[in-house]
């Protein structure tokens, strides 16, 4: 691959997963945690907003976040932020289309946890965040990184919402698959089979290796 | 120890029970033992003492559930050092072992829990929640998760340990082996507490009807009192009058009439009563019998008295309800 050009954007596009799965990491762990332990008023609704990224159009999803962070929106009218076509806006809308994918992986890892496992720690003298740092933690680890994983992979395929919220400003917000659209769309097919298949390699090896994970994680299951 | 306590969610309950060496709170399932046991560790919100409005790290009671939560990322030993934390990591292993040694399972302390059996795994636990150095020890229904076929052998030896250490502990059962087995009993209904004592007054002369019901009593049946006189009370029920022991109950006053299955006899000449055997069957190193006429009876048999009177299905026979084995408890007027 020889167009400089390709290495910047796929530099971009891994730079907004990253912030993306730190984002989401700190974001839908405790939010799966509540879903699973805490009933309270409208969790029906909660639980149905964060999954309507995966029937919802991206375009939809994007077109929404456009009008929410753009120069008009409440964002900018309240707050004087304005993150539609910058990184920032990109962070979040991967955030939201990819946060199902996470949730329910953290979800099932949390919901196979034995509650009784948790309420012995604490009778044992171990302090809340003892309980997660020495119960809660090494036993669903696999489940978190599997999730995280499969956000990441998701966010790096994204289309849909990043063109809508980012507009594939070179250097700025463009990022591999729209890229690639934009080759086919000027005939350059080389350059958009290379940039495919490297992007081909590396969902496949996210994919792969949420697949050991689960692996990993089914004896433990078994264990009590 | 002194159990004074009261919970409103899940189960609404409010109850004072003494716990004495081992005591067993007997009961059905969903009559609230498990949520008292969960009360007192504090992992449900109540009111009482002790331990009133304590965090569960800041009581010191050793808590096994069920399942008896063994952490199944740590060895048996890691499992015993986790409440440990407060020592420096060698000493802490030297008194893990500790513990593990005083409940006779030194050699699995390098083994997971998914490698335990279910009484080796019970003991890990018991290792683990005593080296909290608990006050009190609550074990949710101990004899569950257990081996039937070993459960007795498995479980006297555990209890013998516990009764060494000599830490109160109130363990919650609908089992009555483990409850006739205890220094003392409690018997919880959906209505309360009903009873406590030590477990032969308890077996022996329930208060209640849901208590004779629990510690095993098959054979209730309603009578009235008619007559008290020279210390035993003479009762109308269907098969005329019956002779039994008893406080002095007014009489017209109504009550139940229990019998235990084994205490059905055949000889004797007071409480006679006849009928028609109409169903003998073998079970274990005996039999069980069903007796219809006036009273429908259960009956247990040894196989001796069995041969030695020659029974059969469908045989006409007189049974005999000995007065001193023939309970009164009150019944509703």
């Amino acid at each position: 691959m020889n167009d400089p050009i390709f290495w910047q954007t796929l530099k971009l596009t891994l730079e907004v997963c990253v912030v993306s799965t730190i984002v989401l990491l700190l974001f839908g762990i405790p939010l799966a945690w509540i879903l699973v332990h805490k009933r309270f008023w409208g969790k029906r609704v909660v639980e149905s907003l964060v999954l309507l990224p995966l029937t919802l159009p991206p375009t939809v999803l994007g077109f929404y976040l456009l009008l929410f962070l753009g120069q008009n929106g409440p964002m900018a009218k309240y707050l004087h932020i304005e993150w539609a076509f910058r990184f920032e806006g990109l962070v979040i809308g991967s955030v939201l289309f990819s946060l199902p994918f996470a949730l329910t992986a953290y979800r099932e890892t949390f919901l196979a946890l034995e509650p009784d496992l948790i309420a012995t720690a604490r009778t044992l003298g171990a302090s809340l965040p003892r309980v997660w740092r020495e119960v809660i933690l090494p036993l669903c680890w696999p489940g978190i990184l599997s999730g995280t994983i499969l956000a990441f992979a998701h966010t790096l395929g994204e289309f849909g919402v990043v063109l809508m919220v980012g507009g594939s400003i070179p250097g700025k917000t463009r990022v591999v698959s729209i890229y690639i659209y934009d080759q086919v769309q000027a005939l350059r097919f080389d350059r958009a089979a290379q940039a495919s298949a490297i992007l081909l390699i590396i969902s496949f090896a996210l994919v792969y290796s949420v697949r050991s994970l689960e692996d990993r994680l089914k004896p433990r299951k078994g264990a009590t | 120890m002194e159990i004074s306590y009261r919970i409103h969610h899940p189960i609404a309950l409010e109850l004072n029970l003494t716990v004495q060496g081992f005591t067993v709170l007997l009961g059905m399932s969903g009559v609230g033992k498990s949520t008292l046991l969960k009360a007192l560790a504090g992992l449900l919100p109540a009111e009482g003492q002790p331990f009133a409005g304590l965090p569960p790290e800041r009581r010191r009671v050793g808590y096994l559930p069920q399942s008896f939560a063994l952490f199944p990322h740590l060895s048996a030993l890691g499992n015993v050092a986790f409440p440990l934390a407060h020592l420096p990591p060698q000493k802490r292993r030297v008194k893990a072992r500790e513990y593990l040694e005083l409940m006779g399972i030194s050699h699995l302390a390098e083994r997971y829990p998914r490698a335990l059996s279910g009484g080796q795994q019970q003991r890990v636990a018991l290792a683990r929640a005593l080296a909290r150095e608990p006050q009190l020890l609550l074990l949710d229904e101990p004899t569950s998760a257990l081996d039937m076929a070993t459960r007795e052998e498995v479980f006297s030896e555990v209890l013998e340990r516990l009764r060494r250490l000599g830490i109160p502990t109130l363990a919650a059962s609908h089992d009555v082996w483990l409850a006739q087995r205890a220094d003392w009993v409690g018997v919880l209904s959906r209505s309360g507490l009903e009873q406590q004592g030590p477990p032969a007054q308890v077996f022996t002369h329930p208060a209640t009807l849901e208590t004779a019901r629990l510690v095993g009593f098959r054979n209730l049946f309603e009578a009235r009192v008619l007559e008290v006189q020279d210390g035993f009370l003479y009762l109308e029920t269907p098969a005329g009058v019956l002779k039994a022991q008893g406080r002095a109950w007014p009489v017209g006053q109504p009550v139940w009439l229990g019998i235990r299955s084994e205490d059905v006899g055949f000889e004797g000449l007071e409480n006679r009563v006849a009928g028609v055997l109409t169903a003998l069957q073998a079970q274990g190193g005996g039999g069980w019998a069903h007796f219809s006429g006036p009273l429908e009876l259960d009956l247990l048999l040894s196989r001796q008295t069995q041969d030695r009177l020659g029974l059969e299905e469908g045989q006409a026979v007189e049974v005999v309800l000995d007065p001193r084995y023939l309970h009164v408890i009150p019944g509703s007027p």
